[in-house]
This record gives structure tokens, sequence and C-alpha cells, in this order.
């Protein structure tokens, strides 16, 4: 189903998660409602356990809600199987980890490379390079993620993200592991990219100052959305999805 | 120290056994291989020993062919000893109505027999009521396999040459067997004076006699033995002491102990090969805990000590298990030996589980210092460093030697404790040199992976990655299926070379039948019958005569150097003829063949093989004992014999002239086509009923069965070293595991499909199992050749279908088992691996 131009780029409908673990069923995700529009940033804070990552992990498809429906970029991820959840992602989502998550074996440069060959794309190679020179990186493109610093492998990721073009980015607690000058350094690159791609953005982050730089900050608490400035997480928002949806 | 490195050791223990479970089964399957095939050993060379004297049927047993000891010879016998006059040759047994016929093993025994042990019957009667002649017709005992062959029942009679027979029971035990040697037929026990009803025991027929004695208690037997000697320095016999009764089972058993404990050292190498994975993949894991302890105040001795002691504390607990399995072998494989000649006794043999300990034991010390020094050399500062890669860390020179040292006490007591030391030095050469050379190999495949540049399909590229990367299981993977494969591909290549040569080879050129003790009376009507058969071809005779070697170039055979090869020469009486004109199946390679008409002092023709292993030269003497006289004749040529061909061929063939007048008999071979085999085997034996006729097939059969046996166990060990291999092989895959899937994961979340990340694996698999395969099969190849030619001295043939399969198996495997990895990874949740809540 291809994207209308007054379709949002994700359209969340009373999503449900539910975790079996040792102690019993944790629900982690108790019917969360959100529309986030194309081209639009949007910042997702709020405390430790308060299943921000998983609602991440559910728009990037990457986790299967238990109940509730999910829609990027006007594609209902239900009806995709595993290999037509991965290719959608190499086409239309770039997702960038708190933990980097580069592949070890690989240089910085077939890091980027890899979602551009896995789409068949002939010029990987130098799109790879851009990329990492857009980064700052257009020094070390055959090190290894164990040879570069936290802040350059992060910046790799980064230039892996937006190297296949995403319509959506998804960056999870992207400056967790930095300090905060490389923090700073990388935020920047992020919306810089984001700019320059329109790239929507939804960004997990605990840090206030970079929540602010986004168009909308939505707080989640206990699996839920507890403020939101659109009110899509609210039963009038849910109203305004549903109608969206159908 | 010891103690809080026995403490920090004790403490890591707790962790569990997680990680070493490859560890323990590496090490208790090459123990228990060493184990169970020592112990086993031991029981039968054991029964051997507790059973000797039955075996040998006495204490000292003389032995002669084609003629009885004479009046003197009993007389001294008789003066020190209870004797046993046993009587052995081989006959036809027919059923009354010649219907039915079958070669046999004839054994006429007097009323003393045995002097040791005790003949079992069924229906259960002594031998000597048995035997004994009732109603004018004498009593017989026959195996059970001759009731089959002739379709008969107890209580039937059969013919033995001119003489009938009852058959009153079945040989249910028969205390001397084992001493017997090769047998074409089932053996047919009667009384010794029976047998001149017979009519088998005509001059020159092929007759042994057996003296068996029961000495004097108190008698020395090698005394007694010089004594004999000396009383009758000419008399020819064979003299067997009960210590050494049955001296080819001996070196068969000893063989197959020395094959089957290497390639159970094999095993445990390719197990050591998983050992040294185990403790690097666990040491790797604990860097930071020994970073910690070193901040701590730790010394790097400190750390090695604790780390070495929880590694032996395991590998005492798989040595353990080993040793048990081990122990309990001989009792288990029991049932699988109730046809083998010796009784085995059960119990629990220390030494050799002692031995294999220490195997275990040398092998962990040989595969694990290295990790464990390397270990010892983590800097306290890594805890604090970022997360670069840390230079790889070499021990210190101290650890190396004594890992190199290790290994060679290792190869020493291999070489030291086996009965053939060179074959085991250059096994352990070979399996060590194989060791080193699938190293390099690796070595070559990670380059190789990295010099390839950047292929286009990211599969491919991500595939040869996976083969360089730091800490990748290539060289481990390679070593160990390698090694495992390389003694497989051995095996199959010698096992099918000697399958083919009885199987393929040798019938096509061998003959149908061999014909035995035909009378030089008998010659012109036999050659007249057989020629006259429609089908026979190839048919050959000549004049037959039984002697042993005693002076090699003047010197007495017992002091003159023999080569192992050629020793089988000396053992025991051999076959020998003349003839006037070179024998057919050889070909003269030095000197020149006698004159037709010949008669100057007697000369030879010599295997020109066995000349070479007894030092002899054209011009040298060489004296033959014949039924008591002494022979010496100048060797005027040398041959070289192909003997797998099985026709009519000698060691020794004499001008004419000094043994015509020697009494004889005549052999014969003659080939028939299948269908007319039993036509020419009626109308001989029916003509002429002393007359032997040995199916070349059935002897071929006895023969394969027994190769097929060795070559079971031989096969059956292989598998075990190849299951080491795929263990180290599982343990490799197993360890890279959680890499795998969270590569897998990363890959998905890029847009990877699961057949993308499925063929990256297959390929990196692929390249790892064929490079290994490959090599294995040259190195294989190689050791077949080696072993068929120099050690087992056979023709070599490569047999492709036997190398492929065999390397195709181990490339299933490798890939089968990287997949089966492969696939858990890609059926592993995302979600657990990217979280960071």
């Amino acid at each position: 189903m291809p994207l209308r131009s007054d379709d949002p780029m994700i359209l969340l409908d009373d999503v449900r998660l539910t975790l079996t673990s040792a102690a019993g069923p944790v629900n982690v995700l108790r019917g969360v409602s959100l529309s986030v529009a194309a081209g639009e940033a949007v910042s997702l804070v709020g405390p430790s356990g308060s299943g921000k990552s998983t609602l991440m992990m559910v728009t990037g498809g990457l986790e299967r809600p238990s109940a509730g429906r999910v829609a990027v970029a006007g594609v209902d991820l239900a009806t995709l199987g595993e290999d037509g959840l991965a290719r959608f992602r190499r086409d239309t989502i770039g997702i960038v980890f708190q933990a980097f998550h580069l592949v070890p074996t690989m240089t910085a440069l077939e890091n980027v490379a890899i979602p551009l060959e896995l789409a068949g794309r002939r010029n990987a190679f130098d799109a790879a390079r851009a990329g990492l020179a857009a980064v700052g990186l257009g020094e070390r493109v055959l090190h290894y993620p164990g040879q570069l610093s936290g802040g350059e492998q992060q910046r790799v990721a980064l230039a892996r993200a937006f190297a296949a073009e995403p319509k959506l980015l998804l960056a999870d607690e992207p400056t967790g592991n930095l300090d905060t000058a490389t923090g700073r350094l990388v935020v920047d690159l992020l919306f810089d990219l984001s700019a320059r791609h329109r790239t929507t953005l939804l960004l997990i982050t605990h840090d206030r100052d970079l929540a602010r730089r986004c168009n909308r900050i939505v707080h989640m608490a206990d699996g839920r959305i507890v403020d939101d400035p659109e009110q899509t997480g609210t039963v009038a928002g849910a109203v305004a999805v549903r109608r969206a949806l159908t | 120290m010891m103690t809080l490195a026995w403490r920090l050791a004790r403490r890591e223990l707790r962790g569990g056994l997680r990680g070493f479970r490859v560890f323990l089964a590496c090490l208790a399957l090459g123990v228990a291989v060493i184990a169970g095939v020592g112990s086993l050993s031991a029981a039968v060379n054991a029964g051997l020993v507790a059973d000797a004297r039955a075996m040998l049927g006495g204490d000292v047993e003389l032995h002669l062919v084609h003629r009885a000891a004479t009046p003197q010879q009993r007389a001294y016998l008789a003066r020190s000893a209870d004797v046993s006059e046993v009587v052995h040759l081989r006959a036809m047994a027919r059923t009354p109505d010649g219907d039915e016929r079958s070669l046999i093993e004839l054994k006429a025994v007097d009323g003393t027999y045995p002097l040791y042990g005790k003949v079992e019957l069924d229906p259960a009667q002594p031998l000597a009521a048995a035997l004994a002649q009732r109603d004018g017709i004498w009593g017989a005992a026959v195996a059970p396999g001759l009731l089959t062959r002739l379709k008969l029942h107890v209580g039937d009679t059969i013919r033995v040459g001119d003489g009938s027979f009852v058959v009153r029971a079945v040989i249910t035990h028969e205390p001397d067997a084992a001493t017997s040697g090769f047998e074409f037929g089932p053996r047919v026990m009667v009384a010794t004076p029976a047998l001149a009803e017979t009519g088998l025991l005509a001059p020159g027929a092929l007759v042994g006699y057996g003296y068996r004695l029961r000495l004097m208690p108190g008698t020395n037997v090698s005394l007694w033995v010089a004594g004999v000697k000396s009383a009758f320095p000419d008399a020819g016999w064979r003299i067997r002491e009960f210590g050494n009764a049955a001296p080819s089972l001996q070196r068969l058993i000893d063989r197959v102990t020395v094959f089957m404990t290497l390639v159970g050292l094999t095993a445990l190498l390719v197990g050591g090969v998983g050992v040294g994975n185990a403790v690097r993949g666990y040491l790797g894991g604990k860097t930071e805990t020994i970073a910690t302890l070193k901040c701590l105040g730790a010394s790097g001795r400190l750390i090695f000590a604790a780390y070495l002691t929880q590694i032996l504390i395991l590998a005492l607990a798989g040595i353990g298990v080993g040793l048990f399995l081990g122990a309990i072998t001989p009792f288990l494989a029991t049932p699988l030996l109730s046809s083998f000649p010796v009784a085995v006794r059960l119990s629990l043999y220390p030494l050799p589980l002692l031995l294999a300990a220490v195997f275990g034991l040398l092998t962990t010390l040989t595969f694990a210092l290295w990790p464990l020094a390397a270990a010892r050399e983590v800097p306290a500062g890594s805890l604090f460093r970022d997360l670069v890669d840390p230079a790889p860390r070499r021990p210190r020179l101290a650890y190396i030697l004594a890992t190199v040292a290790a290994g060679l006490a290792l190869a020493g007591l291999g070489v030291v404790t086996a009965s053939d030391r060179l074959t085991a030095a250059w096994f352990i050469a070979g399996a060590a040199g194989a060791l080193v050379a699938f190293h390099l190999v690796a070595a070559g495949i990670v380059h190789a992976a990295r010099g390839a540049g950047r292929p286009r399909s990211p599969r491919l590229r991500l595939a040869l990655a996976n083969l360089y990367r730091p800490g990748a299981p290539t060289a481990g993977i390679v070593a160990s299926l390698g090694l495992g494969l390389t003694v497989l591909v051995a095996i199959a290549l010698v096992e099918g070379n000697i399958e083919s040569t009885i199987d393929e080879r040798l019938p096509e050129q061998a003959p149908s039948f061999f014909f035995i003790d035909i009378q030089p009376d008998q010659v012109d009507a036999f050659d007249k019958l057989v020629e006259g058969t429609p089908g026979v071809s190839q048919f050959a005779r000549v004049a037959s005569l039984r002697g042993r070697i005693t002076k090699i170039g003047g010197v007495p055979v017992e002091q003159a150097v023999v080569a192992p090869e050629a020793q089988w020469t000396t053992q025991s009486e051999r076959g020998l003829t003349y003839a006037a004109t070179p024998p057919k199946g050889s070909r003269i390679v030095a000197g020149q063949w006698w004159p037709r008409d010949y008669r100057g002092p007697p000369l030879v023709s010599m295997d020109a093989e066995i000349a070479r292993g007894m030092r002899l030269k054209l011009g040298d003497t060489i004296t033959v004992n014949v039924l008591g006289r002494e022979v010496t004749a100048t060797i005027a040529n040398l041959r070289e014999i192909d003997w797998t061909t099985l026709g009519i061929n000698f060691v020794l063939v004499f001008s004419p002239g000094m043994l015509e007048g020697a009494p004889q008999t005549h052999i014969a071979t003659a080939r028939t086509p299948p269908e007319a085999e039993a036509a020419l085997e009626r109308a001989v034996t029916d003509r002429f009923p002393t007359v032997s006729a040995i199916a070349v097939k059935d002897a071929l059969a006895a023969v394969s069965q027994i190769v097929a046996a060795i070559a079971t166990a031989l096969r059956a060990t292989a598998a075990i070293t190849l299951a080491a291999g795929t263990l180290v092989l599982a343990g490799a895959v197993a360890a890279g595991h959680r890499r795998r899937v969270y590569e897998a994961v990363v890959l998905k979340v890029l847009g990877a499909t699961r057949g993308d990340v499925t063929r990256a694996f297959l390929i990196e698999y692929g390249i790892l199992g064929l490079t290994t395969a490959a090599i294995a099969a040259c190195l294989g190849t190689l050791a077949a050749y080696l072993v068929l030619t120099r050690v087992m001295h056979q023709e070599w043939s490569f047999m492709p279908a036997a190398v492929v399969s065999t390397a195709l198996i181990a490339t299933a495997l490798t890939l089968g088992i990287g997949y089966a990895g492969t696939w858990r990874a890609l059926g592993a949740e995302a979600a657990p691996f990217l979280r960071n809540e």
C-alpha cells in the first residue's frame, strides 16, 4: 500500500504487548496509540521500563504486538512476514541504537554499505564512502568497529542508518553510551542528516535538552502514553488514529 | 600460593560446567578408546597366558612334517615326560552316497590327548568313548560346521579317504584350537589307530605330527629344549614352549592393539584441539575477572596456578569418565568375541587404565598450557581501556617450553608403550605433522579470505569475513575435523585396497582349486582326468616337499640376521619343489636358470625379496632340512614372484636330481568356470579319495572374514576419531553461537532476509568443509599409500570413490552442524539483543 501524502508516517492503534517472564506475564505496552506525521521529529521520554524501547521495536517491526495495529509509511506491518519485514526495513526504516550494533567482522565502510548491498544498489560503496565522509569518518573507512572509539562507532551507525535514505529514522538513546561532547556532535549530525533527507524521526532519550530539539515530546510511563501535545495517545487522539486507518 | 590458587579454582568451579561440556566429552572419548583397547588387549593376553599350556597342548610341542618321530626320538621324549601324539592333515569328507563333500582339517589323537584342558562334546561323553571303535566302525567328533555342510546329524556316517566313521558327537570346545593355524575346513577328530584305515598316510603326504609333552614337575623347560636340540640336532622339528603357544595369534593381537591404540591416540589428539578451544573460550570470557583480580593484587603466577588447577580438576573428571568406559569395555565386548579362540579373562586391568589416564593428562597439558599462559598475561589496565581489540598475548618462553615438553612427553609415551615402536613413531610423527599441516591450511584459508578483497556479493563477503575475523574458529575446526577425516580416508583406502585384492583382482587370475596330496603313482591318471574335464584351464602340477630352512649362508638360522619381511620363511616348514624350467608367474632378475638336463651339485632358485631379507646373493648357500636330511644348495638365480596370482609358486625351487628321489606328493591347480567347479571336485575326489581339493573361493572367504573383522574394529575406532572431530566442531559452532545470533539479528535489522543470512553461513562452512576435506583426502591418501606399500607390501591403487565419498560425508557434516547452529540463530528473537531497558 503506497503512502499517500496525507498519511501519517507512524500510526499505532491500541498497541499492546505482554511478555512472559519467570515471574508471570508482564504488560510492557498497555494500549498505545500514536500518530507521527511525515517529516516530524518526535522525542519519546519517560523513566526506564516505561516501554519506550519496546514501542520503538514494535514500530520497526522487530517485535510483534500482542494486540493492536501498527502501520508505517502506510503499510500495515501485520501483513508482512519475517522476510517481508526485513525488506521493508531495508527500504524504509533506519535504526540507531544506544549500543551501536555494528557488525564486528566488517569494516566501517562495509557496515555502512551492507543495507545498500542488500537492496542491490550498484554504487553501494561509493554511497557508503560519501555517508562516512558526511559524518567525518572519511579517513577511517577501513577500520573495524573494535578499532574505533564509541563516538566514532555511533557515527558509523548514523551513516549506516541514513545510507539507504530511509523515510523513518528510529533512534534509541543514541548518545547514551557517549560523553557529553561526543554526544552533542552525534546529535548535531543526527538532526542535520534528518533535515537533509527529510526523514521522519522518532527519538528515545533521557536527555531533556535533546528532547526539546524535536517538534514534539511524547511522555511514556508504565506502558502508556501519558502526555502528548497532539493528544494522539489520548482518547480523542485514538479516535483520530482509527479514522486515519479505516 | 597453592592454597589460594586452590580456593580461587574452587570458586570458579561454582560456575558449573558451562562451556566445558565439549572439553569433558573430548577427553572422556579419547581416554575411553585408549583405556578400552588396552583393557581388552590385557584381558585377551591374560587369557592367552592362563590357557597357554592348554592352547599348546603341553609344556612343549615338537612338530614334524611328513614323518613321525623315530623310535629313538620317542624313547627320549618318553623318558622325561608324558607324551601325547597328535597327527594333523587335510582331507576330504564325503557322505556315504557321495552327494556332499567338504575339505576337512583331520586331527588324529591318542588316549592321552589332551594333556591340558578338556575337550567338550555334545552329547556330553568322554572323548575316548566318542572316538572308540564299536561294532567294527570307528567314531569321530566333528565341528558343527561339517554337519551343516554335509547335511548330516550325529549318528550318521562319513567317509574320509578310504575309511568310514560314525559321527558320535559335535565338538563344542577344543582347548588347542587357537594354535592350529589357518584352517580351510571344519575339524574332524578321530583316534590315531583309525587313521591307518583312511589310506591318507602315504609317503610324502602333507601330514603334521605333533608331540605334546607334560614334563616332569620341576623341569626347566628351556634347559630341556636345549637338551633335545643337542640330542637330535638334525631332527628338523619346530619346537614351541607354552609361553609362546600361539605366536601368530599373539602377533596379530599385538598389531591390532598397536593400531587401535594409535587411532585412539588420534581421537585424543583431535579431542585435544577441542580441549584447547574450550580453555581458550572459557578464559576469553574471564578477561574481566582476571583483570579485576590483578587490580586487587593477584600475581600472574597465581592466576596461572588457579586456572590450571581448575582445568586439571575438570580434566580429571573427564578422564575418570573415560576410564570407567574403558574399564567396562571388555565386559561389553565379550559377547562379540564368542568365536575368538582365546577365553578372555574379565577383570579390572590397572596398567592400561593408568596409561590411558596419563595420556589424557598429557593431552590436556599439551593443549591447555598455551591459553592458560596467555591468560596470565592479561593486563590489569584492560579494565579501564576502551573497546579496542587488545593485541594478541603471547605466553612467556618458560610456558612455551612447558607446552612443547608436554607434547613431546605425549608422543614419547605413545612410542615407548607400543610393541611396534617404529610404526608408532611414524604414526605419531604423521599425526603431529598432519596437525601442523592443518594449522597451516587454516592459516592459508584465513590469509586467502582476507586477501580475497571485497567480492560484490555481501553474502560472500560476510562469509569470508567470518573466516578471518579475530577469534574465528577456523583453525580449530580445520585441525580437528581434518585429522579425524585424514584417518578415516586412510583407513577407507587401506581397507578398500585389501578388499579389492581379495575380492576383485585375485579371483580374476586365481585358480578355482588347489589339489594336494596327489601320490606319484596317481600323477598320470590325475593329469588325464583333470585335463579331460570340460571347462578346465590353467592346469598346473608340480612335485611338492616340505622342508625347514636350517642354515642361511652357512650360519644356523637361529643366529642369522633375517629382516622382518622375510622371517615368515624361517618360522615353520615351507613348501619346496624342483624344476627343470623356470616356473610360471615369476621373472628371473639375477643369475641364470640351470640347463634342462642339469645333474650337478644342488642349485637353488630363490625369491629375490626373501634373499635380500636374508642378505644372500648369487653363489651363497642355503640349507634345508627335508625329511630329516640336510640339503645344502648354491643360489643360482633370483626370481621376482607375484604371489597375488595365487598360482603355485615357491620361495625355493631346487635343481632336479637331489630331491627327485625323496618321498613326495604333487600339488596341482586348475581353473574352471564357477558352474563346473562342483563337477571337477567330484570327479577328482571320487576317483582319488586321498586327494584333497581346496576351493580357493572358500579359502579367500576365510581370509576376507579375518580382514573384515579387523577392518571393522579399525573403522569403529576411526569413527570415534571423527566423532571427536564432530564434537570439537560442534563445540566451536556452539562457542560462536551468541556472536552468530547477534550478527543475524543486526543483519535482519538492516534488511537481510533469512535466505541472505543462511547463504552467507553456508558459504562460510562450505569453504571450511570443502578445503578441509580436500586436504584430508590428500593426506589420508598419502598415509594409505605409505601403509600399503611400505608396511604391508601390497600393491597400491587409488580409489577415488572411497576418498570422495568420505570427503563429501565430512563436508556434509560440517555444513549440517554449521547450518543447525545458523538455523537456531535465525530463529532467535531480535528484541532481547537490541533492548537497552
